[in-house]
């Protein structure tokens, strides 16, 4: 029952997160030098100029445009984009799905190197397999993904491991959904590298923390003192009792991967909402704009939504601790 | 397997181009519409010369206007009216005949305000529409309000649309949105060598050979020569690079960094890669003040900065040798004005330069009452207020951010401050738009090559007038003959008549200087070795103008992967 009521708040506070979140980016965008019209102002006239801006809506009241773009957006209806003459809607729904793609494979990817490397070195501190992750770690946490995206690019090129960029090649996109499917999985795994390694180090060091936390608590010594081996003890309880704050920071994971890194998306083409952000921002396509940070922010809305879910499941005490 | 023959053996007219193949080309953003006649950016634009057509075209490696769906015309003693006669047998992709009624229709698409078109600037004479007749479904009568120079070349900026498919959206008033990027390839029209085969958002663009395409090449056989043109999108100029030197491209829209040249030039030892010169770019960096009077009424620098001495000072105090070497790695020719060599026809080599000579900057600026009068380096005028300005420029362009840098080390030397401010390039234009600037160092292109058709920044009322613009009256006596000049050589018929005006109004902006030149770049293309009969162009875009003439060797195609 307390958990039903946790989750439900949780859920209203993720519907007020998207609501100020795409409201806020609306109003800025608005509010920012420049619109729509900048691109090609040197070519139009002013009467040109001020018919087109008129058509977009810019010559009305900021609290004008904004009442009616809400009014229509809680409907998700988000208007018109400026840039592609084409619903909003209709485009999140083609990008959200690619970004989905992208980022549940760099959640796995994340995952599967992050938590194993992390109990290494939380477990086994002292060896010289966990000082090597951990310098890797820093390393992969301090290289921006615009470097790293271009190395693995360049790699790609150079080696032909893996297709450069883009999310389907040309044959793969007119056959058949397995075909497609296996095309994907074969341009995914570049994208999803990029984006996944500092995740990964942020998870590998938070497991570690909390590993090495809880080899340190009664019960871990008390499993051994009942003849567990240090390997099974980590095994079968450190690593669940160390699980709590990992799944704690894996709604923002979760959150940051599936509301589209932009950096990632333009530098290997992979036609997400992160690259349909930047575009739409620079070109200060406003209602888009909005959108997409919509998008952005349900999509983190509901990684947390999902990590408080796990977390509740996991440690019941959490929903008791969270309501009033 | 057929070797690949010498890149350079491939520039000229190659024996026999191979009919078949794909060729990949890179494009760096999404295509926003198929509607040419409502839409400017440059994907729609390079669809609408793909697929579609005009009267008359511009050869973009020749800068001729020759017959295009108008196999000829002929003009009137007057040289007011036009009479051009349609190919026989020119039919749409899906078997629709081509007739004049497509030529009206697109005429009244222009004109027409509920098409928001942003052809109409760009095809008006005198500020009027063209009169458009049909007397049959073979012959179209142009008909200018007043002589125009540069005559039908202005046609080359009209895409013909099919009235067929899109006669009921203008009826309709829903012209504007037609064609958006959504729709299918069915509900298109193709009239050009290409036809939309299918679009995948974010990823790329298909174009399979239009079996109906009414050009055949000297020998007869149809054209084009490829069977399928695939356009990828790839929004990052880096990885961009990678594709061409891993052979997963043909080629890109955009001419090279002047750093990527010399990244290809290995690839090019290696027979992998060709690197086409172009010429020299026709977009250039302007440097401008504002020379709005407002600007500077309450200014305690108004006694100088706005002064044309104080530009020419800054002209004769940067050396565009060197800068050309710094900002452009070599690659770039020293410029004294906005039209560049690249512009053959309208490019003046006798225009009056400033040389390098920090002597005559001093001097020219202590003509302004400009000295140093205490212990600092920079200069002040008789109150006491240093000499120095601000100057916006484009955050990000490595190209102006470094131009910027070189200008104010330049300017060091003379004793002036220039502080560089970088803005996001929208709210450069805004301000650019709304005189809240000083100085700006910021790159856009002339609206065409002909400056009759591109009045947009002669005029003291054009949009481009960027240091005073869209004026109602001239602001200067300066301006004023420029204006009468430009409206007396766009009436003008007779070219050297033309030329020798242009020349006029160049030294008289050389003079004032509104504007501050100082080089203007090498043009590169990096193409696969594989591609062959290629007809580089002036302007974008710059290979696949000519698209229906390219040809690849049928060995090792570029994998769209």
């Amino acid at each position: 029952m307390a958990a039903g009521r946790y989750l439900l708040r949780r859920a209203g506070f993720a519907l007020l997160l998207v609501a100020v979140v795409s409201s806020a980016s609306l109003v800025l965008v608005r509010l920012a030098p420049g619109d729509a019209t900048a691109a090609e102002a040197l070519e139009m006239t002013a009467e040109e100029r001020a018919r087109v801006r008129a058509q977009l809506g810019l010559d009305r009241p900021l609290l004008a445009q904004y009442v009616d773009w809400a009014s229509h957006a809680v409907r998700l209806d988000f208007g018109q984009s400026f840039l592609y003459a084409r619903p909003v809607s209709d485009l999140l729904g083609e990008r959200a799905r690619n970004t989905a793609v992208l980022a549940s494979s760099a959640l796995v990817l994340a995952t599967l190197i992050g938590l194993p490397l992390g109990v290494l070195t939380g477990s086994r501190p002292d060896t010289i397999g966990a000082a090597v992750t951990r310098a890797l770690s820093l390393l992969a946490l301090s290289v921006p993904p615009l470097v790293a995206a271009l190395l693995l690019v360049l790699l790609a090129a150079r080696t032909g491991w893996m297709p450069v960029g883009g999310m389907t090649s040309l044959a793969a996109a007119s056959g058949t959904w397995g075909a497609w499917l296996s095309d994907v999985a074969r341009h995914v795994p570049l994208p999803a590298l990029a984006l996944a390694l500092p995740f990964a180090a942020t998870l590998e060091r938070v497991q570690s923390e909390a590993v090495a936390d809880a080899v340190a608590e009664p019960f871990v010594r008390a499993a051994r003192a009942r003849g567990l081996t240090y390997g099974d003890a980590v095994r079968r309880h450190a690593w669940r009792a160390s699980l709590r704050p990992v799944l704690g920071i894996y709604g923002l994971i979760i959150g940051s991967l599936f509301s589209g890194s932009f950096i990632v998306e333009v530098v290997t083409a992979w036609p997400g909402l992160g690259r349909l952000m930047f575009d739409a921002l620079r070109a200060r396509d406003l209602y888009l704009v909005a959108g997409t940070a919509a998008t952005g922010a349900a999509f983190l809305a509901l990684g947390t939504l999902i990590a408080d879910a796990l977390l509740a499941l996991a440690d019941p005490r959490v929903a008791e601790e969270r309501e009033p | 397997m057929t070797p690949a023959p010498p890149a350079a053996d491939r520039l000229g007219a190659p024996p026999a181009p191979v009919r078949g193949g794909t060729l990949t080309s890179s494009i760096r953003s999404e295509v926003r519409s198929y509607n040419r006649i409502s839409a400017r950016d440059y994907p729609t634009e390079l669809l609408a010369t793909l697929t579609l057509g005009r009267l008359v075209r511009v050869n973009r490696a020749t800068h001729d206007v020759e017959p295009w769906l108008a196999e000829s015309w002929t003009t009137s003693a007057d040289a007011l009216t036009y009479t051009f006669t349609l190919r026989d047998g020119v039919t749409w992709n899906d078997g629709t005949p081509f007739t004049s009624a497509d030529v009206a229709f697109s005429f009244q698409a222009v004109y027409d305000p509920s098409a928001k078109s942003v052809l109409r600037n760009s095809l008006l004479v005198g500020g009027q529409p063209l009169r458009i007749d049909t007397p049959d479904p073979h012959t179209v009568v142009v008909t200018f309000a007043e002589p125009f120079g540069p005559g039908v070349r202005l046609l080359d900026n009209l895409t013909i649309m099919p009235r067929h498919k899109l006669e009921a959206a203008l009826a309709g008033g829903t012209f504007a949105d037609a064609w958006s990027a959504a729709t299918p390839p069915a509900d298109l029209a193709a009239i050009g060598p290409f036809q939309l085969a299918r679009y995948d958002p974010g990823q790329r663009i298909v174009l399979d050979r239009n079996p109906r395409y009414w050009r055949t090449d000297e020998r007869g056989e149809a054209l084009p020569y490829l069977d399928r043109l695939v356009l990828e999108i790839v929004p990052d100029q880096d990885a961009e690079l990678v594709r061409l030197q891993s052979g997963q491209i043909d080629l890109t829209q955009q001419q090279l960094r002047a750093a990527d040249v010399a990244t290809l030039r290995p690839l090019v030892t290696q027979g992998r890669l060709q690197l086409l010169e172009i010429g020299v770019a026709n977009d250039v960096d302007h440097f401008f003040f504002n020379l709005r009077p407002a600007q500077w009424a309450r200014d305690p620098r108004r006694a100088w900065l706005p002064r044309r001495e104080f530009r020419q000072a800054i002209s004769h105090a940067v050396d565009r040798e060197a800068y050309a070497d710094t900002v452009f790695l070599g690659e770039a020719v020293p410029i004294h004005g906005p039209i560049t060599p690249g512009n053959r026809l309208w490019f003046w080599p006798g225009i009056p330069r400033y040389e390098f000579s920090r002597d005559k900057a001093r001097a020219l600026l202590a003509g302004l009452g400009l000295q140093n009068r205490d212990a600092d380096e920079w200069l002040e005028d008789e109150r006491g207020t240093e000499a120095r300005f601000s100057l916006i420029t484009v955050r990000g362009n490595t190209q102006l951010e470094r131009g910027a840098a070189v200008v104010r080390d330049e300017l060091r030397q003379i004793g002036v401050a220039m502080d560089i401010v970088p803005l996001e390039a929208n709210a450069l234009i805004k301000r650019m738009l709304d005189g809240q600037f000083e100085a700006i160092f910021f790159v856009f292109g002339a609206t065409d090559l002909d400056p009759a058709l591109s009045p947009d920044l002669w005029l003291s009322s054009g949009s481009a007038h960027v240091w005073n613009i869209g004026q109602r009256t001239p602001a200067t006596d300066w301006e004023a003959r420029i204006d009468a000049l430009m409206a007396e050589q766009a009436r003008a018929t007779d070219l050297a008549e033309r030329q020798r005006l242009f020349r006029e109004v160049q030294r008289i902006f050389s003079e004032e200087l509104p504007m501050i030149h100082f080089a203007a770049a090498r043009l590169y293309m990096g193409v696969s070795a594989r591609v062959f009969n290629l007809s580089p162009g002036f302007a974008r875009p710059h290979l696949l103008w000519s698209a229906d003439t390219i040809s690849v060797t049928p060995a090792g195609p570029a994998t769209s992967q």
